[in-house]
């Protein structure tokens, strides 16, 4: 699944000269990848909640934007350490929690500058998931999950009761007031002109640097000498031992630098909300983390984002239409959807993990390269027809 | 009071809490033991449990959901507690078994997190399957008066509080809870330990390969196995409704300290399953009474120490674990 | 993972592909709903003389109410009850009706200044974080004016908190805890629902003269904001007003459902009265444990705040215990039987108290605006605050400027037993504790607390 993205180099040799051949290519260098990103981010507010028709499809609105991006810089970590080094966290709302709590709480004492808030939050974030990772990766397999879980359950009632001086306990974390960035541009207002309009609010075009940087980073890492061995833990973790490779040590630094994507979406979730909710603590938090990585692809760079885009949009919009229809007609599908989707969520979620391991990305992955072969067939039956036509 | 009392008090507590952590966490031991399957559906079969056993114990009236919406104003067969303690383990040990044939054998050759993800979106399918028919308002379990009453025989009183001798009142229902566990439980333990299939079973926990090489087929114990651990958990939804109010969350919410109750016990030891429930079940009585705002967060530290302590669990055996 | 699993047969994946393909064209088509792109310019009552401010002016002629309840989590039932009463509210103000008719002189039945009432509903499945993303997508993609909803208050705090900040009006439906018109006041909400402060002092006087006086209680409380103000409104009053004495009073933590041991403790300390500060299911859980370990045959119970999803999951355990409740429909006066009596026209079945809330908040915001003649919030706003009111079936009421809470009566309840419950009804009457014996000044209790921030 992965290996596409990674090396087309074998992808190239198959395909060469086509037209397919040459975007094959492209894909995979990193400036392309970090380029399509960065115009993708800025067009997709844009898109979604202003332009004529298309939004008004859609139905989406800025804020839902922002939200999907921020989700999205927290799928791609948590993908690095599910997809990418087949360890099943079940205690990620503890880094996503904590950042949010740690960014908004130095954000109401020390200062609410949001540059000051992401780096707290995420070395707050990575110092916790240094310790917990070095916990928890004592044991491998199932132990793994349910000592994540545990340790981030710990966190979630620490937060509830008895740090609730620090946290506000189950009312959130209320009255953190964001800094304006710089000193000069304040994150809740609109961009002026074009910028504007493609992407609404300072706050988004700051959360969308963030992703794109994620997006970059990740490619980087995964595309170095640590991503292969990350692959390879997750291949064949005895093998990559007898290697020679001190696997644990790797692990730890797979759990952390996810744990700092989980951090730096968290921080930036508390500037987007002002607020920090204390089920951002809950495990229900790591498990939607789980359901939209898997659903939209563990183990490809863009499958998890697609995951959380579509998650989020469909527990925010689809969900509140009364009836679903088939397009363009009145034939009721389904009735009262909003009551039945986290059922349907979770049977497509079984079905995913049954037959599509790599999830929706995956399906994508599998239409693109039938379309590719088929291409390449018309163009094989076409050269040969050209060259038989001579005859 | 006396220090004496308080001391019964927590361990009278602290048993019956435990007591429906070890029932799941027997069931959840021996599948993860003998055929290395980790469920994350068990508290959904904890929540089947339950609501089988409203069903054929009382008869609810209904408001919310989809059932009351198509029409049906109560739901229950009215028949007793003690009919649901004999039809409910029987109705979970059919779940199990066609959940151990329909969804677990397709995933024995995967990997964990394969088991664990399908298993959690199983649990999801289930408690949100209840949640459109049920509505998600909690409904009323309330405790049975009286057990094994036919014709003139009056029956056991078993609801309300009886006397107990320097404790003073204690809600008699916590004690049957801790009398059917500890029966229960020790039937599945000579079952195991003193049985043909018990054998199968332990040796198939040591090494399939050479049972299956020894010419003994496997799958029948292992698919009894799997019902067996799921009747445990359909009892422990019928023992332990009536201790807290019945909504469709209250499988995914118990499903958390049961899986911890199995790591610090120690995998497929149903010894380590009963020590690892009472162990929670005494902390937790414990830090209710002296420190009660750790109360929640004690559980889980404790997990955590045993773990990094003991990886194995407290009654764990070296070899078993991964 | 394993990769032996991943070779999947062409039409499998074709099939998938099939099904997602057709649900996501099937969701957008859905969305046909609220195309409020109109672009109409100022229709309707057209007032333009104030600035633009969160979702004012309003493009068309159609005004939007968000109406932010949970439809799904344990409070799902109680969620129904508030929309439907929210329902009832916009049809009246559109079509005339119930106390648009008889009780508010200011509304038409015709819309209000001119504009057709609208309304979206939203889920915030009591949680905060998702109560907070329903609201932020009525206010940016819906340009809802006006915002009401909430079950609890640990979402009503979320809620009002975005409201102020995207400077749209919220009107509190259900939320008892002191913080919200205290610590965590925004100038942008209102709150007509009495709070902990208030229970404690209406139960006070109720539970003298029932139980009498030089008794002894003991208190259990949920550890967070709401359990920890209720068990120090009720250790305050039960004190000086009922002459009582504390003799301990145990926190215990959220996520708690087994009380056993909490109650073990409260049953031995010899105290003759047990104050279950707890709300919803926990109450729910605590009350019915404590019944079954029979504390109620040696002790008194009394629990601060019952809601109806409570009182059906605690089944017969309720019986003969106070406490205090929102609205009760059994109410004795002309707004209470007309609202009763439109409900169940309408739906045929009997509004809870929150029903009341929000069908009583909705009329309220609908007046002001009619009474400011624009819906520039800071305008509306100025109408509400320190207005007095008797018209929604709780006597005569003044919605304090200084705090924005409600100075009201509050009705004190005992539970019936199971047989003498039926649907909508699970409490007895026992007395409407006047507002002069409650509240506090505006440099006291919570509202010292209060600053309501900025109108613009």
């Amino acid at each position: 699944m992965s290996e596409k993205d990674a090396n087309p180099s074998a992808k190239d040799a198959l395909v060469g000269g086509s037209l397919f051949g040459r975007w094959e290519k492209l894909r995979g260098r990193e400036g392309t990848v970090v380029g399509i990103t960065a115009i993708l981010v800025a067009v997709f507010p844009y898109l979604f909640a202003r332009a004529p028709v298309v939004s008004g499809i859609l139905q989406g609105y800025q804020s839902l934007a922002t939200l999907i991006l921020i989700w999205g810089i927290f799928a791609i970590g948590f993908d690095l350490l599910l997809g990418y080094t087949g360890l099943l966290s079940f205690g990620h709302a503890a880094f996503w929690g904590g950042a949010a709590y740690a960014a908004g709480i130095v954000a109401k004492n020390v200062s609410g500058d949001p540059i000051v808030m992401v780096v707290s939050g995420t070395l707050f974030a990575v110092l916790l998931a240094w310790v917990l990772g070095f916990l928890s990766l004592r044991r491998g397999g199932i132990y793994f999950s349910i000592l994540t879980l545990a340790f981030a359950q710990m966190f979630y009632y620490m937060a509830a009761s008895p740090l609730a001086f620090l946290t506000n306990g189950e009312n959130g974390l209320t009255g953190v007031e964001v800094g304006s960035f710089l000193g000069v541009i304040h994150l809740e207002s609109d961009i002026p002109s074009v910028g504007g309009m493609l992407l609404g609010t300072w706050l988004y075009a700051f959360v969308g640097v963030f992703f794109v940087g994620a997006v970059a980073v990740a490619y980087r890492i995964l595309n170095s000498p640590y991503g292969m061995v990350f692959r390879a833990i997750r291949e064949n973790e005895q093998r990559a031992e007898f290697v020679g490779l001190n696997v644990w040590r790797y692990k730890l630094m797979a759990f952390i630098i996810s744990g700092a994507f989980a951090g730096i979406a968290g921080s930036l979730f508390t500037i987007h909300g002002a607020y920090v909710p204390l089920q951002s603590l809950f495990w229900t938090e790591s498990g939607d983390i789980v359901v939209m990585t898997v659903l939209g692809g563990a183990g490809s760079m863009f499958g998890p984002v697609l995951g959380v885009g579509l998650y989020l949009y469909i527990e925010n919009i689809v969900s509140t239409i009364q009836a679903l229809t088939i397009p363009f007609t009145d034939i009721v599908l389904i009735r009262d959807f909003g009551f039945y989707w986290h059922l349907l969520l979770g049977l497509v979620f079984v079905v995913v993990v049954w037959v599509v391991p790599d999830g929706l990305w995956g399906i994508l992955n599998r239409l693109r390269e039938l379309a590719v072969e088929f291409g390449s067939k018309a163009a094989e039956r076409l050269r040969s027809r050209s060259k038989g036509g001579g005859r | 009071m006396s220090l004496l009392s308080d001391v019964l008090v927590i361990l009278l507590n602290g048993l019956q809490q435990g007591a429906i952590y070890v029932l799941l966490a027997v069931g959840l031991s021996i599948i993860l033991g003998t055929l290395k399957f980790v469920n994350f559906a068990h508290g959904a079969l904890y929540l089947i449990g339950t609501y089988a056993g409203l069903f054929v114990a009382l008869n609810v009236p209904l408001s919310n959901g989809k059932l009351a919406e198509w029409g049906f104003s109560s739901f229950g067969l009215d028949i007793g507690f003690f009919a649901a303690l004999i039809f409910v383990p029987l109705f979970v040990f059919g779940v199990g078994l066609l959940m151990e044939r329909y969804l677990a054998r397709a995933f024995y050759d995967r990997p964990d997190t394969d088991q664990i993800l399908v298993t959690f979106g199983l649990a999801i399918v289930v408690q949100e399957l209840f949640r459109v028919l049920f509505g998600s308002n909690s409904l009323p379990f309330e405790q049975p008066e009286r057990i094994l009453s036919f014709g003139s025989f009056a029956g056991l009183p078993v609801s309300g509080p009886v006397a107990l001798p320097i404790v003073g009142n204690f809600p008699q229902w916590r004690l049957w809870v801790i009398g059917i566990t500890a029966v229960l439980v020790a039937l599945v333990y000579l079952l195991v330990e003193y049985t043909d299939f018990g054998l199968v079973v332990r040796a198939g926990t040591r090494d399939a390969e050479m049972v299956r090489l020894l010419g003994i087929k496997i799958t029948r114990p292992y698919i009894v196995v799997f019902g067996i651990g799921a009747a445990l958990a359909g009892v422990a939804g019928v023992v332990g409704g009536p201790l807290n109010v019945v909504n469709p969350t209250i499988g995914t919410n118990i499903l958390v300290p049961a899986f911890l109750t199995v790591v610090i016990g120690g995998v497929g030891s149903i010894a380590g399953a009963v020590v690892g429930g009472i162990v929670f079940g005494l902390t937790t009585a414990a830090l209710v009474a002296f420190a009660p705002a750790w109360s929640q967060v004690g559980l889980y530290a404790i997990a955590a120490i045993v773990l990094l302590t003991r990886p194995q669990g407290l009654l764990g055996d070296e070899e078993v674990t991964p | 993972m394993a990769r032996d699993n991943k070779s999947l047969n062409r039409r499998d994946v074709l099939k998938a592909t099939g099904a997602v393909g057709t649900a996501g064209l099937a969701g957008l088509a859905g969305c046909t709903g609220g195309g409020d792109d109109s672009g109409g310019g100022g229709g309707g009552g057209g007032d333009d003389e104030y600035p633009a401010l969160g979702n004012y002016p309003i493009e068309g002629d159609t005004a939007t109410f968000g109406f932010n309840v949970p439809q799904s989590g344990p409070y799902a039932s109680e969620g129904e009850d508030e929309l439907r009463a929210y329902e009832l509210a916009v049809k009246h103000l559109n079509e005339g009706g119930g106390w648009v008719d008889s009780q508010f002189d200011d509304l038409s039945g015709d819309g209000v200044l001119g504009y057709t009432i609208d309304h979206v509903d939203g889920d915030t499945a009591t949680d905060a974080d998702q109560a907070r993303q329903s609201a932020s997508g009525m206010i940016q993609r819906d340009d809802a004016i006006m915002i009401s909803g909430g079950s609890s208050s640990a979402v009503a705090i979320a809620v009002q908190g975005l409201c102020q900040n995207e400077k749209v009006m919220f009107m509190c439906c259900l939320t008892h805890s002191n913080d919200t018109t205290g610590t965590d006041c925004v100038r942008y909400s209102f709150r007509e629902m009495f709070n902990a402060y208030m229970t404690g002092q209406a139960l006070a006087p109720v539970v003298r003269d029932a139980y009498g006086e030089d008794l002894q209680f003991y208190q259990l409380y949920a550890d967070y904001s709401w359990g920890q103000t209720q068990q120090a409104s009720m250790e305050q009053f039960m004190t000086d007003v009922a002459g009582w004495e504390q003799v301990e009073s145990v926190a215990t933590p959220l996520g708690t459902s087994d009380y056993s041991t909490y109650l073990s403790g409260a049953q031995s300390s010899g105290a003759d009265v047990l104050i279950l500060n707890h709300y919803g299911l926990d109450g729910a859980n605590s009350m019915q444990q404590a019944i079954d370990a029979g504390i109620d045959e040696e002790m008194e119970i009394i629990v601060p705040l019952y809601n109806r999803p409570m009182a059906e999951a605690a089944g017969g355990a309720i019986e003969g215990i106070y406490g205090t409740v929102a609205w009760d429909s059994q109410i004795d006066n002309t707004p209470s039987q007309e609202f009763t009596q439109a409900f169940r026209d309408e739906y045929d079945r009997t509004p809870s108290g929150p029903a009341q809330l929000a069908y009583a908040q909705t009329l309220q915001y609908a007046a002001a605006v009619e009474r400011a003649g624009t819906f520039y919030p800071p305008e509306v706003i100025r109408q509400l605050e320190d207005y007095e009111y008797d018209n929604i079936g709780m006597g005569a009421e003044t919605m304090r400027g200084c705090d924005h809470q409600a100075q009201r009566d509050v009705p004190v309840v005992q539970g019936l037993p199971a047989s003498e419950q039926s649907e909508g009804t699970y409490f007895n009457i026992v007395n409407i504790t006047s507002r002069d014996d409650l509240g506090y000044a505006c440099d006291a209790g919570p509202a010292a607390e209060c600053e309501l921030g900025s109108y613009e």
